[in-house]
């Protein structure tokens, strides 16, 4: 079968219709629905795929919605990166699919919208469409950070739910302005305008408005404060995702539209000291925590301050950064998740759990080694190509956040073999020993086989994103495929 | 442009500043839940209040398509694209809002109080392990081990 | 010797793949009842191989390439040894054969874990080979890498005290490497590339600050790993608490890594001229004294520190971070004779700490402790432990005949050439200190009056004596013929680039004096030879006493009164050195935990849900601020 242009709209399509049929084919029967989404969630992940080779040869595949062309109608754009990432949600979505549950249909349905807004928020190549997506996103994960029907839960969504909302208000008055400022929301059409209309004050304040605005859900400093309540509160499975997968696809609208219309220095460093903070934060709070969860919410907020750093340096070696440091984090955090979901309570506690589970003990500790940057492993190449991103592009800045993220990574090392060192010591006699069933470890297993497979084929890889990151951080190709004519 | 429109576009900025301001002042300063909420609904009607104002012009005409459309006759129209944005995100809006209520509902029977500190000390005990909220500066068993070294040093 | 090997492999590659196949068979199988003999017979390939690497360095082979090579994300990656490779790998692959001798037999059969240590010591060796033949910048931080945690794998083993000892290491290794990355980095960002030769070519146009920043890193990230002084606090519990045949590994080899860099970065890409130009303005001093008083300052104070252990484990790793300086002292020197000096000593301290490690580990077998306070008289049990272990603490100590004095000669007669006479008596001053404690520890053990608990215990067996016999006569073949070793020492020196010292199999020859020690050793023997003589022609008065029969504190003893001194053995000096030693390195790095504690609560505290309100408000304020920046829009 052979996907063109048109298709691009099915990743988003399919999963919104199904997710409004869901609730009425839950009547009939929950298995029939769950099997429903399921499918669903595949054929996505299937059509991004099938989508690729095409998306390689042209370097991307444009579709127009209603046959408008741009800059007047409303394009979808699928890239390589896109795609890449619509792949990965669907992915995620399977692998930590809801269970059997009481609610089984509802979990399923807010799944599916997630589903279609990830998906619209990366394919979308017009500002007002990616708020759009962005709140049914946003909207599906309040729901599913509230799904496990517990106090917490609840409080942590509400909290979450009225700092996004406030984020959102702010992003959608950065819109507004970007819209009075240049006449129109097109990226591609923005992105030729944006040398002229969107320089200056004006176009820094519209970039800070959406920067924190899409900053809630990329786990930015500041607008971060919702994610350990969140990620303690809500299902692991749920947290995974989110943690794993979400946070990556606000950030890679971030990376649009700094490639696409804010070239500004100002703006590139506005970034970098929210990486940078985020960073250091994010590392410090997480060895004070006293609980897995805490931690890895805490060190995911240092991975995303550390994706920003390397998307605020200009040219494709910062995009290259950004994209492996992304792609490692979304390989190695939800398996942390995973791990926590059964090591739950004060890390004090899991005294011994590492016997009682060599697996998983052996799991956390290839994922550490991975996070904080160890060789062969794949973490260490994507912090080298940060690092070397940000020394070759020099300046202040730059030097300072390569300090501040060295600094971090023994910070990190800390906290982490802390925990290796409690999950090996000698447990207390009397306590029922903590196992994992293989079922539950499969998807963090499964994710530790990815991480070791890549760390075989990095060069291959590495080729592989080096052409999709000099491709997406070309703002003038990504013009010339939307708007065909020239404009 | 005539001066009456001219002030009334600065009373609309002015009026989406004023709500934007109060909304803020509404999330930030109450700690009743209930009053924050509220405050988020008076800052997104700011927000579309102002992009209304962006695409508002006085002498211009609703973008309505009542009539077979033709440029002269119509003359000018008022941009439709922000209000366009405007329907979609209120729409948006009152969706979220009818969410957070419902949430807010939930924490009340969870938690019996509105309060947002007192939600805040019953989520850190509910999920536990918060060691800013248990006892800040109590260490941690596993703690970097400057302690252990020292034994070793302090042995004769 | 060009040896045919198959598939165009060179000797590089069998010893990559004879480690890499070691590695992973004893991981499956080092708890078999061979596995023990397999390991000796796989580590000892590795040392045929490196000898033969050795004899083609010696017949002009310049370095041996490895066919390892990888492109990653546009870095190429090699490896090629060269003689200062070689001249560590040879230490290298010879330390994994005696320790892996050791835990063959009886030793390795009691251990939980053998199969782990096993795994473990061939896979330092496997990593200490790619650290060794690393090609470039980039290969030496991610052999360091390698090495670090190869090392701590290593360490944390044992569970109990040693995963805090392992924990700690791990902090400071991870520093240290988090240095020599920013130092890679500065250089890439300088050269544009992670090339030795692209990094010599980029060092003439390096500013002085630039130089400055490189030194530092270099010297703190390698200087780590050696333990100098105020980074020394890890190293004495981490090698202490591994179990023993892997600890002496560690001992023997593992510091030596951060020298093997130091001299790598320092000496060879840096170069001693350009190291010389730097100067703190106006003084004079240059940066290599700077990191010669460090090193004078570590053969101090951690050799006093160790004189103060009750633990003999301890005694001897605290030494050994004392013994680190000597080395790099004697390479700072920058002459013939003290790089030469402090070469020959790192070989010549692999030979005797590795049998006092051994030895004491065999005490520890056989008697189940190391305290010094709990032990006493065992020369009567374990003779010829007892003999390794002394011919290692007069080895350690720098005394004839054995080697450390040849190589602790040299960098004395290096300082004093060179007039440092400051260095020198802190060099002496070290040396000192070396031999109170050696005392202290040959003393506790195996002097004075035999404890009723060890009446009944034995000799510990061949497989663990005879490794640490061999080790100790190594050191004494070494120390009547130090021409043997000296010519290892110069195919590092010759890679160094520095000027050979011209040996023969006595000694050294100087314009300034020379050595010899067959002179040495014959004039000793001779002299011991012609007391012996005087003695038993002059009367023969000599009688046996029994090993209870002594006496103490102006008491003789009979043979029920039980008496041995060990506890607060030097009290006198204990309170001299007491009230310095522990103070401000223990609390800087106290300091360093409470501070990341403090900002971690910080940041805690604010990411903490009852401020969410401030927390919105400082958003709205920011965003608020740019707006106002931008002024009369929408008009």
């Amino acid at each position: 079968m052979t996907l063109t242009a048109h298709h691009v709209v099915l990743p988003v399509a399919l999963p919104l219709l199904v997710a409004f049929l869901l609730p009425l084919v839950g009547r009939l029967s929950d298995g029939l629905a769950r099997l429903l989404a399921q499918l669903t969630t595949l054929a996505v992940a299937v059509i991004a795929l099938l989508l690729w080779p095409a998306a390689s040869d042209g370097g991307a595949l444009v579709s127009a919605m209603g046959g408008f062309a741009a800059p007047i109608g409303i394009v979808f754009y699928a890239d390589k990166l896109a795609l890449m990432f619509v792949v990965a949600l669907a992915v995620g979505l399977l692998l930590f699919r809801p269970r059997r549950e009481h609610d089984s249909t509802k979990v399923q349905t807010l799944w599916l919208l997630l589903l279609a807004g990830g998906s619209g928020l990366v394919l979308s190549g017009d500002l007002f469409n990616i708020f759009v997506f962005y709140e049914i996103t946003a909207v599906a994960t309040y729901g599913l950070g509230a799904s496990a029907h517990t106090g917490a839960g609840y409080g942590a969504s509400l909290r979450y739910l009225l700092l996004s909302a406030l984020g959102s208000a702010f992003a959608l008055l950065g819109i507004a302005l970007v819209y009075a400022a240049a006449g129109t929301l097109n990226l591609a059409d923005l992105s030729q305008l944006a040398g002229e209309r969107l320089t200056g004050p004006m176009g820094l304040t519209a970039f800070v408005l959406m920067v924190l605005g899409f900053g809630v859900k990329a786990e930015l400093f500041p607008v971060n404060t919702w994610v350990p309540e969140v990620y303690t509160a809500a299902p692991t499975r749920v947290t995974a995702v989110l943690a794993g997968v979400v946070s990556k696809l606000a950030m890679v609208v971030i990376l649009r539209l700094l490639v696409l219309l804010f070239q500004d220095p100002a703006a590139l460093g506005f970034l970098l000291l929210l990486g940078a903070i985020g960073v250091a934060a994010g590392e410090l709070a997480a060895f004070r925590s006293r609980d897995l969860h805490r931690t890895f919410a805490y060190s995911s907020i240092a991975q995303l301050g550390l994706m920003a750093v390397a998307f605020s340096i200009p040219g494709h070696a910062g995009v290259l950064a950004g994209i492996a440091v992304a792609l490692h984090h979304l390989v190695v955090k939800p398996a942390f998740f995973v791990l926590a979901d059964r090591w739950r309570g004060e890390i004090a506690g899991l005294t011994g759990a590492g016997r009682t589970s060599p697996l998983a003990a052996g799991l956390f500790v290839l994922l550490s080694l991975s996070i904080i940057g160890i060789p062969p492993l794949p973490g260490f190449w994507a912090k080298l190509m940060l690092f070397k991103a940000a020394i070759d592009a020099g300046g202040a800045g730059n030097l300072t956040a390569v300090a501040i993220i060295l600094a971090a990574t023994v910070i990190e090392a800390a906290y982490l073999f802390r925990v290796v060192g409690i999950l090996y010591g000698t447990a207390p006699a009397g306590r029922p020993p903590l196992r994992f069933t293989l079922g539950e470890l499969a998807p963090g297993l499964l994710l530790g086989a990815v991480l070791i497979a890549a760390t075989v084929s990095v060069a291959p890889l590495g080729d592989g994103l080096t052409a999709m990151a000099a491709d997406s951080a070309d703002a003038a190709a990504y013009a010339s495929r939307v708007l065909p004519g020239g404009n | 442009m005539t001066m009456d429109a001219e002030m009334l576009g600065k009373a609309l900025y002015a009026g989406a500043v004023c709500l934007v301001l109060l909304g803020l002042y509404g999330m930030v300063v109450p700690r009743n839940l209930m009053r924050i909420v509220l405050g988020l609904v008076l800052l997104e009607s700011g927000v579309n209040l102002f992009l209304v104002a962006a695409g508002f012009r006085a002498d211009a005409a609703a973008p309505i398509l009542t009539a077979p459309f033709t440029a002269q006759a119509a003359g000018p129209l008022v941009d439709p694209v922000p209000q366009a944005l405007v329907l979609t995100a209120i729409v948006i809006g009152v969706g979220v809002l009818a969410l957070g209520l419902a949430l807010v509902v939930r924490v009340k029977e969870a938690y019996g109080t509105l309060d947002t500190h007192a939600v805040a000390n019953r989520m850190a005990r509910e999920t536990g392990a918060d060691p800013a909220v248990t006892a800040a500066g109590a260490r941690t068993p596993g703690a970097l081990p400057v302690a252990a070294g020292r034994t070793a040093e302090d042995a004769p | 010797m060009p040896f045919a090997l198959p598939f165009d492999m060179t000797s590089l590659d069998l010893l990559m793949a004879i480690a890499a196949a070691a590695t992973v068979l004893l991981y499956l199988f080092g708890t078999a009842r061979l596995g023990g003999y397999l390991a000796t017979l796989l580590h000892g390939a590795a040392l045929a191989v490196t000898v033969a690497m050795g004899l083609d360095l010696a017949a002009g082979a310049g370095a041996i390439p490895s066919s390892l090579r990888l492109t990653v994300l546009g870095q190429q990656l090699a490896w090629t040894l060269d003689g200062l490779g070689w001249f560590f790998l040879l230490l290298t692959t010879g330390a994994a054969f005696f320790s892996s001798w050791y835990m063959a037999g009886e030793w390795g059969r009691v251990q939980q874990r053998a199969r782990i240590q096993h795994g473990t010591l061939a896979l330092n060796v496997l990593t200490m080979v790619l650290l060794l033949s690393a090609g470039d910048l980039l290969g030496l931080f991610i052999g360091w890498e390698f090495v670090s945690w190869a090392a701590f794998a290593m360490m944390i083993q044992a569970g109990g005290p040693a995963t805090q000892a392992a924990y700690r290491y791990m902090l400071y290794a991870l520093a240290g490497a988090m240095a020599l990355f920013a130092a890679i980095l500065v250089v890439h960002g300088a050269a544009g590339g992670f090339g030795f030769d692209q990094m010599r070519a980029a060092l003439p146009d390096m500013s002085t600050g630039m130089l400055w920043t490189l030194f530092a890193l270099f010297a703190g990230g390698f200087g780590v790993k050696m333990a100098l002084v105020p980074t020394h606090l890890w190293q004495a519990p981490a090698y202490s608490y591994t179990p023993g045949a892997s600890s002496a590994f560690l001992n023997a080899v593992s510091a030596r890594m951060g020298l093997f860099a130091l001299i790598l970065s320092l000496v060879k890409l840096i170069g001693f001229d350009t190291l010389a130009g730097l100067r703190i303005p106006m003084t004079g001093i240059e940066s290599t004294d700077i990191l010669a008083w460090v090193a004078a300052i570590t053969m101090v104070v951690p050799t006093y520190i160790a004189l103060m252990q009750t633990d003999a484990r301890m005694l001897l790793t605290w030494h050994g971070i004392g013994q680190g300086g000597y080395m790099l002292l004697g390479i700072l020197v920058a002459t013939p004779l003290g790089v030469a000096g402090g070469l020959l000593h790192v070989f010549n301290y692999a030979t005797y700490q590795m049998a006092l490690i051994l030895a004491v580990f065999a005490v520890i077998h056989r008697t189940g402790t190391a305290d010094l306070d709990e032990l006493g008289g065992l020369i009567t049990r374990m003779p010829l432990t007892y003999v390794a272990l002394l011919m290692g603490i007069i080895g350690l100590a720098g005394l004839p005949p054995m080697n450390g004095f040849v190589s602790k000669w040299m960098i004395y007669k290096a300082l004093i050439v060179t007039q440092q006479p400051l260095l020198s008596i802190a060099a002496f001053v070290g040396t000192l200190g070396t031999i109170l404690s050696v005392y202290k520890l040959i003393h506790n053990i195996f002097l004075g009056q035999l404890r009723v608990e060890h009446r009944e215990i034995r000799e510990a067996p061949w497989s663990m004596t005879l490794p640490m016999l061999v080790l100790a006569g190594i050191g004494f073949v070494t120390g009547f013929a130090p021409g043997l070793a000296l010519s290892i020492v110069d195919q590092a020196q010759a890679a160094m680039g520095v000027a050979l010292l011209p040996h023969h199999l006595g000694g050294v020859v100087l314009a300034t004096g020379s050595l010899n020690m067959l002179w040495v050793v014959g004039v000793l023997v001779g002299a011991i030879g012609v007391g012996a003589l005087i003695f038993y022609v002059l009367g023969n008065r000599r009688f046996e006493t029994h090993q209870y029969d002594n006496y103490a504190g102006g008491h003789f003893l009979s043979a029920d009164i039980r008496y041995h001194f060990s506890h607060e053995f030097y009290p006198g000096l204990a309170r001299v050195i007491g009230p310095w030693y522990r103070g401000w390195v223990v609390r800087m790095e106290h300091g360093l935990g409470v501070l990341a504690e403090v900002s971690g609560d910080l940041w805690h505290g604010v990411f903490r849900a009852a401020y969410t309100p401030l927390y919105v408000l400082i958003v709205a304020v920011l965003g608020l601020f740019w707006a106002g920046g931008a002024g009369g829009f929408g008009s």
